[in-house]
């Protein structure tokens, strides 16, 4: 947790805070009108670093206007936020998930911006789905603050030493399981693999389903995919650490789910899953190059699995006693040309089509790289998916448990597949 | 005193003091409870009302968003029928705690009887095997513990010297509990720290006359120091089988919170903390709190019952 006091927020408390003494048993409150707002968002450092920058200028901007900003980890910020909630002590502008927007939206704990817009809030010039995917039963709750979508990452050297062309946007999952079987044969590398074990990641197993014409959930919040889906996917990646393309179970378990932590990043594999703003954090934990690429196609010609995801919301709280400010400080992050070139894409690619023209020229390699991905996904791209239902998170979970008990042999395919369908449906009736 | 003195003598003796016992009390005890204040309130405030609210949040359904809805029995119910995850949670628990509570106390006092021996640089001695404990729970030695076994740790290099290839121990189902184990043996200082200080309590004369009897060694350990320190075997025994009970830093960070490999480190703990914080179940959690304080209280008590046959008090 970071939480910045610099020489002007003391000044200006401590003013505000005599203010206040002074005047008040004073008649009304028209003097020295300072305006507080909290924000809080999960993040890495360089986030956090980005985030106070444009905070500060927002503030140079509007001398009477002091944001307490609040940076923590996404493990820790989810339970911290429910507690703010649930204590009346949320913050006024809280960075929101394409998880939880829903829940906390049809619960009340977030404030609808619709009145705000185009007034104080313009997006204008936002793609019109990507409005859409901060609604909430037809009012806006959160506006997306860049769009990504799942990924592979790939260490370039480790195809580059033996000569293998780098994957492009027609590989298929035999071409990768081929690519991988000869990277773990060929390579001088030591423990080292052509391909991380994906069976545990949802965001590459939705792919696959949506592939398949299905999806993770309805509408309705009920499974979209049954046995035979899941067994599939598991039998596929029982092939791949049967001929040794992917690295074994007990090196996969050491994944957890971080960058520091993927195949990649430990160096056991060239290729693993991620999303595609994560580009800029790999590349900063490895020294060999890191490339981007769309996920493998089922079979020739088909596509759709891939979706163009808002990365982040900002929303606003339902408790907040200024959501109009707090929508003037959001449009201000999204459109704000210097503040903009302050956050690059590290929240993904901005969806102001005036900001992305605006950044273009200053975009590092690994920058244009994020927004060419988005952008060149053709029809590998499919449609926003439904947002997932309560208990999507503890699935998410449960897959990861089934794939190691599929992946170090207490499961076949076939049994994991019916045991993991068989819990999901228990976890979406339990909190139904 | 008595103050229900009939009206005739009521006048006579007990009238005067009549008025006073709670003032008399305050009088005697006032200046105490007024010390005791900040831990009253910390109690009542801090951990007595808290406890009481988690009793009734286990009966209900609670997401924290939302008000807590009143549900029965029905969290217990669950638990008790139909909770897969809960019974894992016991298992690897149990083994945790049988495992690693004997191992660290019987290598506490392996060492302090080593250390019970008057040799010079003493103090440093037990600072420097104190220091494990100190650092113990803390995060950074969870992390450590990663690097330590994981495929390409420290052990495993260690083993190579050997030709030993050995596995993933830390991300392998079969093995990741035991390293969790060595961790909390590892940590072995506090209760050596007191197996010290109950050492120096066995008069040496005891140990003199049985030399003289011809006692070796090994049977003065066994007829002398082992009887005589069965107060203090018993009071780690009990100490840390409440601590192990309640792990969860580790398991925590070498799980990354999931409790994996396959649930192999899935402690109660670490359960419930899922439950609560990762799934948002908070009446579900406090029943899990609950069942947990009853599970201790009764391997407590059990203790408490069992010492009769096995601790020697003399005096």
């Amino acid at each position: 947790m970071t939480f910045r006091l610099n020489r002007r927020k003391l000044l200006a408390g401590s003013a505000a805070a005599l203010g206040a003494s002074a005047f008040a048993m004073g008649p009304g409150r028209a003097f020295a009108q300072e305006q507080r707002l909290r924000l809080m968002w999960w993040g890495s450092q360089p986030r956090a670093d980005r985030t106070f920058a444009v905070t500060d200028l927002f503030m140079e901007h509007n001398p009477d206007i002091v944001i307490d900003g609040e940076s923590i980890g996404w493990d820790d910020y989810w339970p911290r936020l429910a507690t703010q909630v649930a204590g009346r002590n949320a913050p006024d502008i809280i960075q929101m998930d394409y998880r939880y927007i829903f829940e906390y939206a049809r619960r009340g704990a977030l404030a609808a911006l619709d009145d705000f817009i185009p007034d104080t809030l313009d997006v204008s010039d936002f793609d019109e789905a990507t409005v859409q995917g901060g609604a909430v039963d037809g009012s806006i709750y959160g506006i997306s603050l860049g769009a990504n979508s799942s990924a592979m990452m790939v260490n370039a050297a480790a195809f580059e030493e033996l000569g293998i062309d780098l994957p492009t946007n027609d590989l298929t999952f035999d071409d990768l399981r081929r690519i991988g079987e000869e990277i773990t044969a060929n390579s001088g590398r030591s423990n080292f693999h052509g391909l991380s074990d994906s069976s545990g990641v949802e965001p590459f197993f939705e792919n696959f389903v949506r592939q398949r014409g299905k999806a993770l959930y309805t509408e309705d919040g009920e499974l979209a995919f049954d046995a035979s889906d899941a067994e599939e996917w598991f039998s596929l990646w029982a092939e791949m650490r049967e001929s040794g393309a992917c690295v074994p179970a007990e090196i996969q378990a050491l994944d957890q789910r971080q960058i520091e932590t993927g195949m990649v990043s430990l160096g056991h594999a060239a290729v693993s899953s991620a999303h595609s703003n994560q580009l800029v954090g790999y590349q900063s934990l490895n020294e060999d190059p890191i490339t981007m690429h769309a996920y493998p196609r089922i079979a020739a010609g088909v596509g759709g699995g891939h979706y163009r995801k808002p990365s982040m919301f900002f929303s606003v709280s339902a408790q907040s006693q200024n959501p109009e400010l707090a929508a003037a400080y959001i449009n201000f992050f999204v459109s704000n040309p210097d503040a903009a070139s302050i956050l690059d894409v590290e929240r993904g690619v901005p969806e102001s089509a005036a900001v992305r023209e605006a950044l273009a020229p200053q975009l590092d390699d690994n920058g244009r790289a994020a927004v060419e991905f988005i952008s060149e996904l053709g029809d590998l791209a499919g449609a926003l998916p439904p947002p997932p239902p309560l208990g999507a998170g503890e699935i998410d979970v449960t897959l990861v448990r089934v794939s190691q008990e599929v992946a170090f042999g207490q499961h076949t395919p076939q049994s994991g597949a019916e045991a993991f369908v068989a819990e999901a449906e228990s976890i979406l009736a339990r909190d139904a | 005193m008595s103050t229900l003195a009939s009206p005739g003598t009521a006048k006579a003796t007990t009238a005067p003091k009549s008025a006073g016992p709670l003032k008399r009390f305050w009088r005697n005890n006032g200046a105490g409870y007024m010390f005791l204040l900040p831990w009253f309130i910390g109690f009542f405030g801090l951990t007595a009302g808290p406890a009481l609210v988690s009793l009734y949040l286990s009966f209900t359904n609670f997401d924290l968003l939302t008000d807590p809805r009143w549900i029965g029995a029905a969290n217990y119910v669950r638990i008790a029928t139909a909770d897969a995850k809960f019974a894992a949670s016991m298992r690897v628990t149990f083994t945790y705690v049988l495992l690693s509570v004997p191992l660290k106390l019987a290598f506490a006092l392996l060492v302090a009887v080593a250390l019970n021996r008057g040799m010079r640089g003493l103090p440093w001695y037990r600072a420097i095997f104190y220091l494990p404990s100190l650092l113990g729970t803390s995060v950074a030695i969870a992390v450590l513990w990663r690097q330590l076994f994981a495929s390409n740790g420290l052990v495993n290099s260690f083993l190579a010297n050997f030709g030993i290839d050995g596995p993933s121990w830390i991300s392998n189902p079969g093995t990741s509990l035991y390293t969790l184990v060595i961790l909390a043996v590892w940590q072995f200082g506090s209760p050596m720290i007191i197996f010290l200080a109950g050492l120096r309590q066995i008069p040496q004369d005891m140990y003199e006359a049985a030399s003289l009897d011809g006692a070796s060694k090994w049977r003065q350990f066994w007829k002398i120091t082992l009887p005589l320190l069965t107060p203090v075997v018993f009071f780690n025994a009990v100490v840390q089988t409440i601590d192990a009970f309640k792990a969860f830093t580790p398991a925590f960070i070498i799980s990354g919170g999931t409790g994996g490999p396959i649930n192999s480190t899935l402690f109660y703990t670490l359960y419930l903390y899922q439950e609560a914080f990762g799934f948002f179940r908070m009446g579900y959690a406090s029943a899990l709190a609950w069942i947990l304080l009853v599970i201790i209280a009764l391997f407590t008590a059990f203790s408490f019952l069992s010492a009769r046959y096995w601790v020697h008090y003399d005096d």
